[in-house]
């Protein structure tokens, strides 16, 4: 798991440092692994003082714009820039033909033009740049530049996309396979589609009993963080260039940036600025390379700063999906076979659509035992944006519809909902689809039988109702008549980290030396922190391993090795398991130290409160006093177990490294008549294997249990032709605390023993059991089937 | 956002003034619309003359409980109107269900009446739009109308009129005051507001320089009974879907007089004469209700995608209307 400590290239020297670049973070908290200390950036972020990429700043520097396209499938005949260039004001206007380096990037196949060419295959795709000393110049600027696009019929369904046949559905009826797709013009050199994942276990034609065939539909999900795009390029006056940047995976970026800037990784360096969210949405890049671009060519710092709208054309969102499945069971209620077609809308370029239909593919009938499997799962291009990484990946899609299918077979059967999940449950040993089987715990039975052991919120009493506590909430909007309560249930895995091969790892510096009689660490990590606390594990991780208290966060920037992405629900493991390796590596020279000044036997010594302790807790010596004036650094890199990839024509492999399983109950009051509803509580029962940080835990359950509810019920972008009709927070709706309900949340530590301190991924699979458990809940309410998602007051009212 | 320049008038006359004698101005209020309009570049003005600073924020009941609204009243100051509350409480419930707790501090009585629809093709200057740019065509026929009108549309155009309050004002036979270059006048709601027709481009009968002054609520003394009901897609901070105002008077057993205004459903607050004739003198049942509104919505023209608003229209009028008289359903 270790490898020996690597140099690493020093940055070039700053010359100056940005206002709102990150400091170190350092508090007085206390506390290691297993407690809940508080967050090092918390006090900054309440207090407003925290600075975000958006409020960095520098004398001189300038301000860069992006045009973009308005068509979502044209070819560019012609760009002028003369009229834009001879703004006043104006620095410097760039296009693609300005790309230093290869015009391209992208995170899994390097696909997107930095700066569209030729073709431009979505509305918002970048085609040329503008600098200027103010922002409304640049602004102005940008519209001056006249590009000369040959318009095209834009291919906008998935299936047509690739010549299948297209399902002719009308929202909740059955749907007949129409005529084959016209064929659709290729948008990629090598046709329209990204990936074709199959698996194929058993006898898809073994007989059943009962068989229950459905469609589904999930609407296009943006990650809405409220942090835009933002970030300041620093030229150094030599042909390299500092970035700082909101982002989630800084080695990744620069990789790319490198790329496309023809520059060597020592000579692009990158600083995590202030990160307002991320959720998926910034895995892929969105101004690093156009800034940097914009800072070289004039030589001065360049600051780009996307407003709302820019924004929802600014980064890849969750892939919509249209799905087919087919559930067939014995009387008693064992799953037979499942079959299934799923296809993710990729949009215009790449991204991580193949990983996502990796995910969806193999997890995609759920945490359940069936010996006969058929999916083909297809992720495609199409002109709609481009679609890529968003909580859950892949995975929240296909929950939506493997559960509804439970649901249905359990009606179909007269089966209690959960009997049946529960009979069905995967456990540890079991085989998945994919043909892995489970090493350690999977407690997918007793998540669902303590959801349904704990207590069901009151049925609202007639008095004096609250109403906030209705239906349509405070917009008075119902009084009560008409309102019917369903309840919902769903359980869900989800694998973390990266898979199918990847070499998935992490690093960590790890510094300790006395600082004022006392041992001070500084923990340094390139892992980005996007609110979800990993700093506080840092901090927790040393804080045990080293017995210490005092523990600095350094700023995450590329002077040290990668720290993967922050996605997949990796981070505490993966960058959390390299601190431990690094903090142990640390230990041992301390106590090499310390054999030169003492004589008793330290091979069972131990680092607690600052002192090395013998197993039966006598105080040898202070750590500080072993250290002397030494600086002790040690950096390590943490991988997990290889996986690998899996057989392209059986889809069979061991393809993930863990699983996380999580399982929702929601209680819903639904007023039929005006299709208004209210989640009136979501109960939560989740294995995470040892809680590091128990406060941040049930703080990762809320948020993901909301934002998939919020899938459920009200976020979609809406996508006509192409074109997003709702690039804004009016229009594109998120749940606010008034549709927010309260979450009763239980939460287990099966240790995996596999990983570090037997944790688990936390931060995905609430997002994807909510959603369906809320959906399974208005479906009990109004008998309505509802397969489509979010869920709109006209689907309730059946018109 | 085009550059234009600002002024701060003294006075009503000046401010008319200003606003008559350069074509393309605007008023600017709590800016809560024009500002984001003309970030859009939807609204591109040359000069923006800023009403805030000349009072118009008082507000004034007469003995018989009409109102006198200031034009500059603020949304959260009128809705907590004891006056209000009691007389009207649909007005008071109409303001609450709209935007959000910030937004209602600033925005303004006669901003909130003349805010713009919320047709996502007006708001994207990078689509023809009949209604922005006359003659350019209007895409949402065929695009994205989930929200927009089955009520008073026009082939060139059907926008919503987004606006909650002025439902509640079109149920309570509400005025405007306006002073314009030459001198002052009143209109009632339904002479403010202009149907599309061939010129959606024209929504209000308001010329350059015409500034409101005030909104004048006649007494309604079944005003008491009155409530503003709103779909919406979440259960706050969001534009109506479907909305009604009603207020009714049951004397001796049948209806003796009602008001129904319609919301979300047409260019402008859809006042429903014709459910409202036929109730009158009928006995207050669900059934009756339901006939009614089913009589106003005959003449809607829906589309695919927004031919739900009709029979949930229907559904919001009964439920209203039977929690006001406590007629079973
Ligand atoms: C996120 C969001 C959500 C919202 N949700 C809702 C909602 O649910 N329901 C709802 O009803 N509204 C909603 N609104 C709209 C809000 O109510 C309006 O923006 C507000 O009422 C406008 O008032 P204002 O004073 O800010 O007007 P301004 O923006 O200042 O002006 C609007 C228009 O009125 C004109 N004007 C202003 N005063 C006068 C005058 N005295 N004489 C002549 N012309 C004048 C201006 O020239 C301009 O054309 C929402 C707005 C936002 C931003
Ligand atoms: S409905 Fe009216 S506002 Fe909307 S696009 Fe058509 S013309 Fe423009």
């Amino acid at each position: 798991m270790t490898t020996p400590t690597q140099a690493t290239t020093p940055a070039a020297a700053r010359t100056r440092t940005p206002i709102g670049a990150p400091g170190r973070l350092e508090n007085d908290a206390k506390g290691g692994v297993g407690t809940s200390p508080q967050r090092p950036d918390g006090a900054l972020k309440v207090t407003g003082e925290f600075a975000y990429s958006s409020d960095l700043w520098m004398d001189n520097m300038l301000w860069g714009v992006t045009l973009r396209s308005p068509h979502p499938f044209a070819r560019i005949r012609a760009v002028d820039i003369a009229a834009a260039l001879a703004t006043p004001g104006v620095v410097a206007v760039l296009t693609a033909a300005d790309v230093p380096g290869r015009n391209v990037f992208g995170l899994e196949l390097s696909d997107q033009p930095v700066l569209a060419d030729d073709v431009v295959r979505y509305q918002g795709e970048a085609v040329a740049l503008v600098a200027a000393d103010h922002p409304e110049i640049a602004r102005q600027a940008a519209k001056k530049i006249r590009v000369d696009y040959q318009v095209w019929e834009p291919i906008t369904d998935a299936r047509a996309a690739l010549g299948h046949p297209t399902w002719n559905r009308l929202h909740d009826h059955p749907a007949e396979d129409v005529e084959l797709s016209r064929s659709a013009a290729a948008i990629h050199p090598k046709g329209n589609l990204v990936r074709h994942l199959k698996i194929r276990k058993g006898d898809p034609d073994e007989a059943a009993d009962v068989v229950v065939r459905g469609e589904y539909s999930v609407g296009m999900q943006d990650q809405a963080f409220l942090g835009p795009e933002s970030g300041l390029a620093v030229p150094d006056g030599e042909g390299g260039v500092d970035l700082y940047v909101a982002t989630q995976w800084l080695h990744v970026d620069q990789r790319q940036i490198c790329t496309a800037l023809g520059l060597t990784p020592d000579q692009v360096r990158l600083t995590l600025a202030g990160v307002g969210g991320a959720f998926g949405g910034r895995e892929d890049l969105s101004m690093h390379v156009h800034g940097c671009m914009l800072a070289l060519h004039t030589g001065k710092p360049v600051k780009m700063v996307y407003n709302r709208e820019e924004s929802f054309f600014g980064h890849v969102h969750r892939h919509p999906a249209e799905m087919r499945y087919e559930h067939g069971a014995t009387r008693d209620g064992t799953l037979v076979f499942v079959n299934c077609d799923i296809y993710f809308d990729g949009g215009a370029y790449a991204s991580s659509t193949p990983a996502v239909v990796g995910n969806g593919g193999t997890m995609g009938i759920g945490p359940y035992v069936v010996p006969n499997v058929r999916i083909d799962a297809y992720g495609v291009y199409t002109n709609n944006p481009p679609c890529g990484a968003m909580r859950g990946f892949g995975s929240v899609q296909t929950a939506f519809a493997y559960e509804a299918q439970m649901d249905l077979l359990a009606a179909e059967l007269g089966m209690d909902p959960i009997d049946l999940r529960v009979r069905n449950a995967m456990a540890e040993g079991s085989v998945t689809p994919h043909g892995q089987t489970i090493d350690s715990p999977a407690p997918v039975a007793e998540l669902l039988q303590r959801l349904r052991e704990m207590p069901l919120p009151a049925e609202p009493d007639g008095a004096d109702i609250d109403l906030r506590s209705l239906p349509g909430g405070v917009a008075n909007s119902t009084h009560g008549e008409g309102v019917k309560r369903g309840v919902g249930y769903a359980v869900t895995y989800k694998n973390v980290a990266f898979s199918e091969g990847f070499d998935d790892y992490s690093t960590a510096r790890v510094q300790i030396e006395a600082h004022q009689g006392n041992p001070l660490v500084v923990v340094h990590t390139a892992a980005a922190e996007v609110g979800q606390g990993l700093v506080t594990i840092e901090q927790q991780i040393c804080r045990t391993e080293l017995g210490v208290e005092n523990v600095i966060v350094h700023p995450k920037n590329t002077d040290v090795g990668s720290g993967g992405s922050t996605s997949a629900s990796r981070q505490t493991y993966m960058t959390g398991g390299a601190v431990k390796l690094a903090c142990e590596a640390v230990r041992d020279r301390i106590l090499t130290l310390a054999r030169d000044r003492t004589d008793a036997p330290l091979d069972d010594a131990a680092l607690v409160d600052g002192n090395i302790v013998t197993p039966s807790g006598a105080v040898l010596m202070s750590i500080a006093d072993a250290i002397g004036e030494a600086v002790i650094e040690e950096t390590r890199e943490h991988h997990h177990r290889p996986t690998e990839e899996i057989d392209p024509e059986t889809g069979q492999g061991f393809a993930h490294v863990q699983y996380s399983f999580s399982a929702h109950r929601a209680v819903v009051d639904v007023d039929t008549e005006l299709g208004l509803l209210k989640v009136v509580e979501l109960a939560c029962v989740q294995d995470v294997g040892k809680a590091l940080n128990a406060d941040a835990v049930v703080g990762q359950i809320q948020g993901g249990s909301a934002q998939g509810m919020g899938l459920a019920i009200m976020e979609e972008i809406v996508v006509k032709d192409g074109k997003i009709r709702n690039p804004s927070f009016t229009d594109y709706l998120i749940p606010t605390i008034l549709d927010t309900p309260p979450m009763p949340i239980q939460v287990l530590e099966y240790a995996d023993p596999h990983a570090p301190y037997g944790l688990r991924g936390v931060g995905e699979a609430p997002t994807i059991s909510s959603g369906p458990a809320v959906a399974a809940a208005i479906r009990q309410a109004t008998g309505l089937p509802l397969t489509r998602v979010p869920i709109r007051p006209e689907h309730i009212t059946g018109t | 956002m085009k550059p234009f320049r600002y002024a701060r008038p003294g006075g009503v006359a000046e401010a008319v003034r200003s606003g008559a004698e350069q074509p393309g101005s605007r008023f600017l209020a709590g800016g809560t619309n024009l500002v984001d309009l003309m970030k859009l570049g939807v609204e591109r003005p040359d000069l923006v003359v800023d009403v805030g600073g000349l009072g118009l924020d008082e507000i004034v009941v007469d003995s018989g409980g009409g109102l006198r609204i200031g034009a500059n009243v603020r949304n959260s100051d009128l809705a907590v109107h004891p006056a209000v509350r009691r007389e009207l409480p649909m007005l008071s419930q109409a303001l609450l269900s709209g935007a959000s707790g910030q937004l209602r501090n600033q925005a303004t009585a006669a901003g909130n009446l003349l805010q713009r629809t919320r047709c996502v093709y007006f708001q994207d200057v990078s689509k023809p739009c009949n209604k922005r740019e006359p003659g350019s065509g209007c895409p949402a026929r065929q695009g994205d109308h989930r929200n927009l009108a089955v009520l008073g549309g026009s082939a060139a155009c059907i926008a919503t009129h987004p606006s909650d309050f002025a439902v509640a004002l079109a149920a309570a036979d509400a005025e405007v005051a306006v002073t314009g270059p030459a001198g002052e006048r009143t209109l009632r709601l339904d002479e403010l507001y202009l149907l599309p027709g061939e010129h959606p481009e024209r929504e209000t009968s308001l010329a350059p320089g015409d500034l409101i002054t005030a909104i004048v609520v006649p007494p309604l003394p079944f005003g008491t009974t009155s409530a503003y009901r709103k779909v919406r897609d979440r259960a706050s901070y969001a534009f109506a879907v479907a909305s009604v105002a009603a207020a009714i008077d049951v004397t001796d057993g049948v209806v003796r007089d009602v008001r129904i205004a319609l919301g979300a459903v047409a260019p402008k607050p859809w006042r429903a004469h014709r459910a409202e004739d036929a109730l009158r003198g009928l006995e207050p049942t669900a059934s009756a209700f339901r006939a009614a509104v089913e009589a106003e919505l005959s003449v809607a023209e829906p589309l695919p995608d927004n031919a739900f608003k009709l029979p949930l229209t229907a559904n919001v009028v009964v439920s209203v209307l039977s929690d006001l008289t406590g007629a079973s359903r």
